[in-house]
């Protein structure tokens, strides 16, 4: 009795697997996603040292001798600490938009007088860290008050006074900076997903056979579809929004406006991306593993979750080509730091064109799956 | 005399392979037209490329006067379609997808809840109304799928087997029902594997066999000429009784890749 209970279980667990291997898309999925996954989690959890080269601006407005040595003092140690990258500028306004960018992750200014001032024994040097990441904020933090502590010339430490700040007032914890990044996720991914699973549902039914043989443009069921996915996006979108807000106590700095364009510009970018990916499956599973295998590595590496620092070079060049790595990027630059338009006007512009580019691409392409 | 269909040398291909080739038919208006063929014959291939499914490889397709490529929409505006998978969103009510399939086809407003009942009393659903068509027997799914493609009133309805896979009193149903569109003046193309079916419902027949087709004409001339009895036998005799092993195509043709 449980052998053969056992020889039908095998009989049974052969059965699927031969199913499993016959279908590639799913074979190459079982391959690859361990892979993406131990690369990824390694790198959302480093080890040790895997923060490194932290761009930070040093602004220097004191054109004085003593407040040029001062500054090339403080370059030096930097530079030679191996965790920041140094950019010098004389603009304070220069530097803040970096930061709101994310391009640096700190601003040490060193204002108009800080020489003089040395001279007659004391000084502020003002810090403004990005505070949308704890762990980096902790790490830059530690870092610079490390390099001042070891200033011997022209000022000794007990001599300067090192004020930290940040561009947005009160405090900030991890879910100022996981919110925007899992708002957008939800608000994008349900269109990327969303989109591929109703087409193939629809395809393995048979009716979608019915609404193309309607009298009506194929585009009107392309669209139609796009814009459910579009409408379930925001919904999701508004539900994360409100239980960041009323629950962890997120606050929100930016224009509601800008908000809503990054994002509404996100969801039509990725239901694009769903259109041309169901164009190449044609049942319900292969869809959900490809939508699986774009949507699982793009979380990990658009920034949403952890700061792209923390990636390898050849992982954060993928995360450039990511569409939600600008869709995160803009919406967490408006919504936290209150970002103006000119701030996040590459991205959004950017998003635009990836977008019209998509849906140029898709739509032939989803026409031509439909009728051969 | 005026047709319903006419084809000129319609043929598809899938990557070599030829699913339809070179077909040349003509459906009179208002009757009854069986196509049969073996599995892989290309009987749903050429249907799927008459109701602008499928874009043909070559040869042209006129479906009440209008070219299946140059005029879709005024072809799909013209026909039915029943097909072997029902076109229904097992989610929706029974009215929902009439109402929705109506819309779809352009059926005014001011008509549809008329129409709506009118069918759906025809083929005794009108109670079952507001219940999701998941929760329907299949017989009751192929009497909604029936009249779905009734709604927008079409002059050509193509059933692709309408009666797999039913209980003996749907089959009688929907074999009645066939019947009663032909007396409304309708033009009706069926496909069956019962040739009984066929043989009970058809004026003119359509045999196909590896995407051509082997003898068209009226039920009685085809007995005749093949001095067989019923259609079966004249089946047997043009597609010959050896079991069909060969891959059909069918994947391709009616699948989407």
């Amino acid at each position: 009795m449980m052998a053969s209970g056992i020889s039908h279980t095998l009989l049974i667990a052969k059965k699927d697997l031969t199913e499993f291997y016959r279908v590639k898309p799913r074979l190459v999925t079982m391959i690859v996603f361990p892979i993406v996954l131990m690369l990824l989690f390694g790198y959302m959890f480093p080890s040790s040292g895997a923060v490194n080269h932290v761009p930070i601006a040093v602004v220097v407005q004191d054109q004085s001798p003593q407040g040029m040595q001062l500054a090339d003092r403080f370059v030096y140690l930097a530079q030679s600490s191996g965790l920041l990258d140094v950019t010098t500028t004389d603009s304070v306004s220069w530097a803040q938009q970096q930061l709101v960018l994310n391009n640096v992750y700190a601003i040490v200014i060193f204002h108009q007088g800080i020489g003089t001032q040395l001279s007659s024994g004391g000084g502020t040097v003002e810090v403004i860290l990005d505070q949308l990441n704890p762990t980096l904020d902790s790490a830059v933090k530690g870092e610079i008050e490390q390099i001042f502590s070891q200033m011997d010339a022209p000022a000794s430490p007990s001599a300067l006074n090192v004020v930290f700040q940040g561009l947005i007032p009160g405090t900030t914890g991890s879910f100022e900076f996981l919110a925007p990044g899992v708002i957008a996720m939800t608000a994008i991914i349900g269109g990327l997903s969303g989109l591929a699973m109703t087409f193939s549902r629809e395809r393995e039914l048979g009716t979608l056979d019915g609404l193309l043989m309607a009298p009506i443009s194929r585009l009107s069921i392309i669209f139609g579809k796009g814009l459910a996915q579009i409408v379930r996006g925001a919904v999701s979108s508004v539900i994360v929004f409100v239980i960041s807000v009323l629950l962890f106590d997120v606050k929100v700095y930016g224009n509601p406006l800008l908000m809503i364009l990054v994002l509404f510009e996100g969801i039509l970018a990725f239901t694009g991306m769903g259109m041309l990916a169901t164009s190449f499956v044609s049942d319900q599973e292969s869809a959900q593993l490809i939508m699986l295998m774009i949507q699982f590595p793009m979380i990990f590496l658009s920034g949403a979750l952890f700061p792209l620092l923390q990636l390898p070079w050849w992982l954060r060049m993928i995360s450039y080509i990511l569409p939600l790595t600008y869709v995160v990027s803009a919406f967490r630059a408006e919504m936290v730091l209150n970002a103006p338009f000119s701030a996040i006007a590459p991205e959004v512009y950017g998003l635009a064109i990836f977008t019209v580019v998509v849906f140029a691409l898709a739509v032939p392409m989803f026409q031509r799956a439909v009728t051969k | 005399m005026s047709y319903a269909v006419e084809t000129e040398n319609l043929t598809k291909a899938f990557n070599g392979f030829i699913a339809v080739n070179g077909v040349s038919i003509r459906v009179r208006r208002g009757s009854i037209f069986g196509l049969l063929g073996p599995n892989g014959a290309g009987k749903s291939t050429f249907l799927r490329m008459i109701c602008t499914l499928l874009r043909p490889t070559a040869g042209r397709a006129i479906v009440e006067g209008h070219d299946v490529v140059r005029e879709p929409n005024e072809v799909r505006k013209a026909i039915g379609v029943v097909q072997e998978k029902l076109l229904l969103y097992p989610v929706l009510t029974a009215q929902e997808n009439l109402e929705l399939f109506g819309r779809l086809y352009g059926v005014p407003e001011s008509e549809m809840r008329h129409k709506v009942r009118e069918l759906l009393e025809e083929v005794k659903l009108w109670g079952f109304r507001d219940k999701p068509v998941g929760t329907f027997s299949s017989g009751m799914r192929q009497r909604l799928n029936i009249v779905r493609a009734l709604m927008h009133d079409p002059r050509l309805v193509i059933l692709d087997e309408p009666t797999n896979a039913l209980d003996p009193q749907s089959v009688r149903w929907v074999r009645d029902y066939v019947k009663k569109l032909k007396e409304r003046g309708l033009t009706v193309i069926v496909t069956t594997h019962d040739m009984h079916e066929a043989e009970e419902l058809s004026e003119d027949l359509a045999i196909m066999d590896r995407g051509h087709v082997l003898e068209v004409g009226p039920v009685q001339e085809l007995k005749s000429k093949y001095n067989a009895h019923t259609v079966e036998d004249v089946f047997l005799k043009l597609t010959g009784r050896e079991l069909r092993d060969e891959l059909s195509g069918r994947i391709s043709a009616k699948g989407w890749r």
